[in-house]
């Protein structure tokens, strides 16, 4: 009697959990056991040796674990990629696409979603979505003020960051000006990368963000505010800035990796960088000297996420959905935030994980370059993405003749 | 007899224009269209000559072409100059022997990898200015010069000159092996005539037809660079095909309607510059006939073997100092300006990637093999068709023919491409290796061709002839004496078009759908980083491939016919 008394309402209980969790974990069961044996091609920018090594890394524990196999498919630009999917879908090819999944964010991320290169929402099918923070990191959600609407996985974090060698200037820049009175006295030794580089572009929002006396038309498309107004502060600055930049202002480095080494080479002084963890990895890697630091202006810097997506004729959805849950976990996301590795930052919430999965990040250091998430200060937001493209056309108008 | 051979051989000719003109047209078209503002993906399906007006709109468009045009021409008439100039006054001199050796080695380095090393090497940080610095210079800093991606694109055109130099110097090497040169400065010095005066009247008017083509090449190249002008090339603006490359890959897609229109406009220009270089030709011909013929024996101009010896030394030295630094920053650990040399050295990067680049090696080799020997079988059997026809059709053919076969290096890959890999997406056919083949094929082909096509006319038809009566049969004959008789040059174009395969990075990429991993594709997107230790590395390995080949074809000839003296030269 006493047996059955406990039996049965353990037996209810029992009952009750796996019928309200099987719309959960039975379908997730359902995705890993397709995607064993699936072929993931994961298209992505492959210029760096630190990101190649650790995405290696991590198809090798997916092989493991899962048998699933994943080829990195390296780029030197995901437009490229963008390209074939445009071509596969002109195509009519709605099933069988080249790619299964992609390290993607802002503009490529707007035109996909809005051209309906992507698959229908997702993201909410991973286990460890649960985990990424979402109220500190905004920019989770919205990829450049557009809405993610689950159709994208955040990946990891980025905020602009400045990098300078310690061993040549005993103070550094806080804000615009003070950027402007250094090139003054420095002249050659400043540089940003050529708009419409990601970089580039960057650089001249952050600037617009800091000397702009009106933010609000900033953050609606362009067409509701008056350009040319909004942007004067912008273009007087570069007007005086030019002059005294690297080359005088009439070569401008190609990308944020040419900014690189250049201040490695030492022909720039301070670069800029997406990443906070740069300076140390690239001290860990013996690419940049071990005297350059990082530092953020006063007022803050811009910062967003990037993203894999995976477009919407995915030949192993499964196995994409698989691998990007492997790199979300705490346990990819924490290696990834190693500067040793890459020292790119988490996107998951700490108070989100179990006091083990917490630990894996407290034990990883920060690296001696890189600031700490209070010196990194306020994050601005991305402008809405229709000003990259207005402030390019402008910045070309003005400039590249 | 005749009857019998020709017909199989009769299909050549159609193969080999179906090979081209099937991607060829269809990559036409997938320019075209979107020039006119159709690309039905995108949502753009009415005829409109929209992009041609955002084009023409393009603030960087005027400094865009005429960028690519200095640039362009400049290194197309200097280079066709030095390397004239070189032949002339140090043919079968004591340095020519060593010009001839080091000429496979340094077209086997790779457009990009040298752009790389010769950046590092005179760049204002690089190691021209740290081997004196500070000690002499008194730099403590790199100096703030416009070396490397100077606004006049003068770095772009040096660098494009010393990688052209090597390339029509080995075409004028075969087309002298044509000429009885040796005879023609014979009777001309015994007719009192300053070597020099030989070549400007005898030797360069029948020599230069023979060289058109691959003039007309550099040109359409040096117009289209895309690769070695990211590197060291102007950035603000950049030459037009670099433009175009971007607009192709931009984030906002209906660019790729103007990237259309500029990719129409490029080829408008390339074809545009090689009638106005024909045309010069005929003016230069026309004016130069009373200089021909003047008499006169001697020129001051003929006493610059020591600018000649220069020009030679400089394009090797630069190339081989290139290579060096490419080497040492592949084993350095870290290495900074002022240093001469690296600070630390290590072995990380090789060990590392060795074992990494294994396949993207492997794929490369066997594409590059594939497309160069179904290249070669197709060439040489439209040469041997050739022989069939009388020779005004030849002339004919050949005229016409040649157009078809260089329209892929006179279109812009980039836009050429988009169109090809829709049509193979919707076949199915994009990602295997059928179609990887075949587009490397319609690259490969033209500078088989190039490097074979006059060589093989010229061959003295009656050893074949001698050898078919006496073995009773044209197949042996073909393939135990003609064959063999010309393995040489037959070898080295091999070479060539595999060197081409090797070096195709965008083919690769919009043809094998991310499915192939060449050492190129590989390369070219580290080479997108920031760290030139692992650059050099993959770089080296890229070089590899085709210094291999060339090595072999030069000495595989020479080891098989070591005891026939007569087939030494």
């Amino acid at each position: 009697m006493l047996r059955s008394t406990v039996f049965i309402p353990v037996l209810i209980v029992c009952t009750l959990f796996f019928s309200t969790s099987h719309g959960q974990t039975p379908d997730w069961e359902e995705i890993t056991r397709k995607a064993g044996g699936q072929t993931v091609y994961f298209n992505g920018w492959g210029g760096s040796d630190p990101i190649n090594d650790y995405i290696r890394w991590a198809a090798d524990q997916v092989e493991e674990r899962y048998q699933l196999h994943v080829r990195h498919v390296k780029v030197s630009d995901i437009g490229e990629v963008v390209s074939r999917i445009v071509a596969e879908k002109s195509a009519g090819r709605d099933q069988g696409g080249s790619v299964d999944l992609m390290w993607i964010n802002g503009e490529n991320f707007n035109t996909m979603k809005q051209n309906n290169l992507l698959q229908p929402p997702y993201s909410q099918l991973l286990p460890n979505i649960a985990l990424v923070d979402t109220e500190n990191k905004k920019s989770t959600l919205y990829d450049f003020t557009v809405p993610v609407d689950n159709m994208e996985v955040p990946w990891g974090m980025a905020q602009l960051v400045f990098l300078y060698d310690q061993a040549l200037m005993d103070t550094h820049p806080r804000n615009m000006m003070e950027l402007l009175m250094f090139a003054k006295e420095h002249p050659g030794r400043v540089a940003y990368p050529l708009p419409p580089n990601f970089h580039g572009t960057t650089f001249l929002k952050q600037a617009l963000l800091e000397l702009g006396a009106e933010k609000d038309p900033l953050f609606k498309p362009v067409s509701e505010a008056d350009f040319e107004a909004v942007t004067a502060p912008l273009w007087n600055f570069l007007d005086q800035l030019h002059p005294y930049m690297w080359r005088r202002g009439t070569a401008f480095p190609a990308n944020g990796s040419e900014l690189k080494r250049l201040l490695a080479d030492g022909e720039i002084f301070i670069a800029i960088s997406f990443n906070p963890a740069e300076a140390s990895n690239g001290i860990a890697t013996g690419e940049l000297p071990d005297s350059i630091r990082t530092y953020v202006h006063d007022s803050g810097t811009i910062g967003n996420s990037h993203f894999l997506a995976i477009p919407f004729n995915a030949s192993a959805k499964e196995g994409a959905l698989v691998f990007a849950n492997f790199l979300l976990s705490p346990e990819a996301q924490a290696r990834k935030s190693d500067p040793a590795v890459w020292g790119d930052p988490t996107v998951l919430a700490m108070d989100k994980l179990s006091p083990e999965d917490k630990a894996l990040f407290t034990a990883t250091p920060r690296g001696i370059a890189t600031l700490s998430a209070e010196e990194l200060g306020a994050v601005l937001l991305e402008p809405h993405p229709s000003w990259v493209e207005a402030l390019e056309k402008s910045w070309l108008t003005r400039y590249s003749r | 007899m005749a009857g019998q051979s020709r017909s199989p051989l009769q299909f050549f000719p159609y193969l080999t224009l179906a090979a081209f003109l099937v991607p060829v047209l269809l990559g036409l078209a997938g320019t075209w269209l979107p020039a006119l503002g159709y690309l039905p993906t995108i949502g753009a399906k009415s005829f409109t000559l929209q992009p041609w007006r955002d084009l023409l709109d393009h603030p960087s468009l005027p400094g865009a072409l005429s960028a690519t045009l200095v640039s362009g021409l400049s290194a197309t008439l200097l280079s066709v100059f030095i390397s004239l100039w070189i032949t002339t006054h140090l043919y079968k001199t004591a340095s020519w022997s060593y010009i001839e050796r080091a000429l496979a080695p340094l077209l086997a380095i790779p457009h990009a990898a040298f752009a790389l090393g010769l950046s590092f090497l005179v760049a204002p940080s690089g190691w021209l200015i740290r081997l004196v610095s500070p000690w002499l210079s008194g730099f403590a800093h790199p100096p703030d010069w416009s070396i490397t991606g100077d606004p006049l694109a003068i770095s772009l055109t040096i660098t494009m000159i010393f990688k052209e130099v090597p390339f029509l110097l080995l075409l004028t090497i075969a087309a002298l092996n044509q000429l009885d040169v040796r005879r023609t400065l014979w009777v001309g010095r015994s007719l009192g005539f300053q070597e020099f005066k030989v070549w400007t009247r005898l030797i360069i008017p029948q020599l230069y037809p023979m060289l058109r083509l691959p003039v007309l090449t550099v040109l359409a190249y040096s117009l289209s660079v895309v690769d070695l002008a990211l590197i060291i090339g102007p950035s603000l603006p950049p030459p037009f095909a670099v433009l175009i490359d971007r607009w192709f890959n931009d984030p906002d897609i209906s660019m790729r309607l103007v990237g259309g229109a500029g990719a129409t406009l490029l080829f408008l220009l390339i074809t545009v510059f090689i009638t106005i270089f024909l045309l010069a030709e005929r003016i230069v011909v026309m004016l130069s006939r009373p200089l021909l013929t003047n008499g006169r024996r001697r020129s001051p101009l003929g006493r610059m073997n020591q600018g000649a010896r220069l020009a030679a030394i400089t394009t090797m030295a630069a190339s081989v100092l290139s290579f060096v630094l490419l080497v040492i920053w592949s084993f350095t650990g870290s290495w900074r300006f002022p240093d001469a040399y690296p600070q630390s050295l290590s072995l990380f990067y090789w060990t590392k990637s060795l074992p990494l680049v294994a396949g993207p090696l492997a794929t490369a080799a066997l594409v590059g093999v594939l497309s160069a020997c179904i290249a070669l079988v197709l060439v040489l059997g439209c040469l041997e068709n050739e022989r069939s026809l009388p020779q005004s059709r030849i002339d004919a053919l050949s005229r016409g023919s040649i157009w078809v076969i260089y329209l892929p290096l006179l279109i812009p890959q980039i836009g050429f491409l988009f169109g090809i890999q829709t049509i193979l997406v919707r076949l199915h056919l994009e990602g295997s290796w059928f179609s990887l083949v075949w587009i490397h094929l319609v690259f490969v082909l033209p500078y088989i061709f190039l490097t074979l096509a006059a060589t093989y006319r010229t061959y003295d038809q009656r050893y074949a002839q001698v050898a078919a009566i006496l073995s009773g049969s044209p197949l042996r004959s073909f393939f135990r004496v003609k064959l063999v008789m010309l393995a040489k040059p037959i070898l080295f174009s091999l070479a060539v078009g595999f060197a081409v395969s090797i070096a195709q990075y965008l083919p690769t990429l919009y043809v094998g759908a991310g499915r192939f991993s060449t050492i190129t594709t590989e390369t070219v997107s580290l080479a997108g980083g920031s760290d030139r230790r692992v650059i050099a590395v993959y770089a080296l390995c890229q070089f590899l491939l085709p210094f291999l080949v060339y090595a072999l074809a030069i000495g595989l000839p020479a080891l098989l016919f070591r005891n026939r003296q007569l087939m030494k030269n």
